[in-house]
């Protein structure tokens, strides 16, 4: 009897996970599906198969535009924001006091934000700043995401590095930025790549913040495939959406394999 | 470059930290992101509120060195703004229900299971993290149109005679919102679970609780630091939602954020725009603290009982 019970509460409890593990994945998957439709329409499941909407992308000098301008975007975010979250998470081991503490709920407040009013706010603000419709506005605004990503990811990394290596450096008289080099530098590696590539990702799927800021010249990918979106539904846009999963993907790939997947899914 | 040139550079790099105190040195490190986090984020909202506080005018987007409070009496005072706070409201609030009662069972499960199965589960939920909110939406519109997947599914089975109207409609965007928040939910719960030590559950269940019981008894009070995060963050996002409403809802799914966008990039009516932001900002700031502090108070007292 008892036994019985277990098993019926075994299998509701896998279906209700298998359910949403279907969920969260159906929906990826019939986006990649549409994407070769040889009609107009998104069929699923495919009447067809076609590349038909994929030569339409590479022919449509609109779309590789937006994807330079994501890819620049990109990069600038990565940069930055790998620079900022990793200082700060490096000082922040330094030294904690209630003052330096105070940082971290600040860093943590954009993500809370709905993007609409953050991107109002910043559109308001570059306006005034004359950098409206920028690159650096844009970067700036992902930046403000990205950041707090990278310093918590760089948080925990130098919170498990063993400081003693840094302090026997420093023995022997290495000056600290040497010994940041050769000692600090090597054993978080890893962590530092992963925190740049999900920067990276970050700013290539960002969208309503460069709605707000972007204008014709430097909208991204994903403000293409929204205005695009609003006047038909085309399979051009799945062919960009699958692309930018697949982007995603490997992204999650190579993550997983400089940390793990549990380590990164824990600092999202 | 050698390694003694790297070297000496490094130390020449060095050199006019040298005099520093330790403590100053790891302010040094820390100012370039407070730097930051002034110029692009504390100062933008200051700007916020004064354009907020400036008269609406035709043909620019707002009067430059006027004050005054008319935007906000506007927004408070119309029924039309009323209507879209409260639908706002209302969407968050169902959307985050749902989103935290599911996202706090399938981090369980992660939490429960191992290998492959514990990979393929957190891969279901950083994958869709990673990927832009646009396609999040618009993967729902060929699932729920009328002749779409969900519909041809449901008459194919028979559940239904004719295809119901799922998009562009309110479920659309329920739907929409849930998925949308749905992963960084889990991922909340499922850190603080993760922290926890198995041992405890099979010690209750060893004393006679039943799985459901020493779930709700055990675990859930220990993972409400997760819950609260979880729901914090679902309630934001949601009345702040912006794509779901405006790619799968209809002309009546109005959320305050899409009537900010038209407000600021088709109307050019900057004070009305911030100032409905602001306000929209203190609401759900006060929202947040009240369902924080409850969510954690629930939870504390839970774990003293059990």
């Amino acid at each position: 009897m008892a036994l019985e019970r277990e098993s019926v509460e075994n299998a509701l409890f896998k279906a209700g996970y298998g359910t949403i593990f279907a969920f969260m994945l159906v929906p990826l998957v019939i986006v990649i599906a549409t994407s070769f439709s040889p009609s107009g329409n998104l069929d699923f499941p495919p009447a067809g198969f076609s590349l038909k909407w994929y030569s339409a992308f590479f022919d449509n000098i609109d779309w590789l535009r937006a994807f330079d301008n994501s890819l620049v975007i990109g990069a600038g975010t990565t940069v930055i924001a790998t620079f900022l979250g990793t200082t700060a998470a490096f000082g922040l081991e330094a030294r904690r006091d209630r003052w330096t503490q105070l940082l971290v709920p600040v860093v943590i407040m954009p993500l809370l934000i709905p993007p609409v009013i953050l991107g109002v706010t910043l559109l308001v603000y570059f306006n005034e700043m004359g950098l409206r419709s920028s690159y650096v506005s844009i970067i700036l605004a992902h930046t403000l995401w990205a950041t707090p990503l990278v310093f918590f990811v760089m948080q925990s990394i130098f919170q498990r590095f063993d400081w003693e290596l840094r302090d026997a450096g420093m023995d022997l008289g290495a000056n600290p930025i040497r010994v940041f080099v050769h000692v600090v530098l090597p054993n978080v590696k890893s962590g530092i790549f992963v925190s740049a590539l999900l920067a990276f990702i970050i700013s290539l799927q960002e969208f309503v913040m460069a709605l707000f800021l972007s204008s014709y010249g430097t909208r991204t990918i994903p403000v293409l495939a929204w205005t695009t979106l609003r006047q038909s539904l085309t399979p051009i846009v799945s062919v960009v959406s699958t692309f930018l999963i697949l982007i995603s993907l490997v992204g999650i790939l190579l993550a997983a394999l400089a940390t793990n997947l549990d380590f990164i899914a824990k600092r999202l | 470059m050698s390694v003694t040139t790297r070297n000496s550079l490094l130390d020449r790099v060095w050199e006019p930290f040298r005099q520093q105190p330790g403590s100053r040195r790891a302010l040094l490190l820390m100012a370039p992101l407070m730097v930051f986090e002034f110029f692009v984020f504390i100062a933008p909202f200051l700007m916020l509120l004064r354009i907020s506080l400036s008269k609406q005018v035709r043909g620019l987007p707002y009067e430059a060195g006027t004050f005054t409070f008319e935007a906000y009496s506007e927004v408070l005072s119309s029924e039309f703004f009323h209507g879209l706070i409260t639908y706002s409201f209302k969407l968050g609030i169902i959307a985050t229900l749902l989103t935290v009662v599911l996202a706090t069972f399938y981090a369980y499960a992660i939490w429960r299971s191992e290998g492959l199965t514990r990979t393929m589960l957190l891969f279901s939920v950083v994958l869709p993290l990673l990927t832009t909110l646009v396609i999040k939406t618009y993967a729902w519109v060929p699932l729920l149109a009328p002749r779409g997947t969900v519909n041809e599914l449901l008459m194919a089975i028979g559940v239904l005679q004719s295809p119901i109207q799922l998009v562009p409609n309110t479920t659309g965007v329920i739907v929409g919102q849930v998925y949308i928040v749905f992963p960084y939910a889990t991922l909340a719960v499922y850190s603080v679970l993760s922290t926890l030590d198995w041992e405890i559950v099979e010690a209750a269940r060893d004393l006679g609780a039943s799985r459901p019981r020493s779930f709700f008894e055990v675990v859930l009070p220990q993972a409400m630091p997760g819950v609260a995060v979880a729901t914090v963050v679902s309630f934001a996002w949601s009345v702040g939602a912006y794509a779901a409403p405006g790619l799968l809802g209809a002309g009546s799914d109005r959320t305050f954020a899409i009537e900010v966008e038209t407000q600021m990039l088709v109307g050019f009516n900057w004070p009305v725009a911030t100032a409905l932001s602001a306000i929209m900002l203190v609401l759900m700031f006060v929202s947040v603290v009240i369902l924080y502090t409850a969510l954690n108070s629930v939870g504390g007292d839970v774990s003293h009982g059990a």
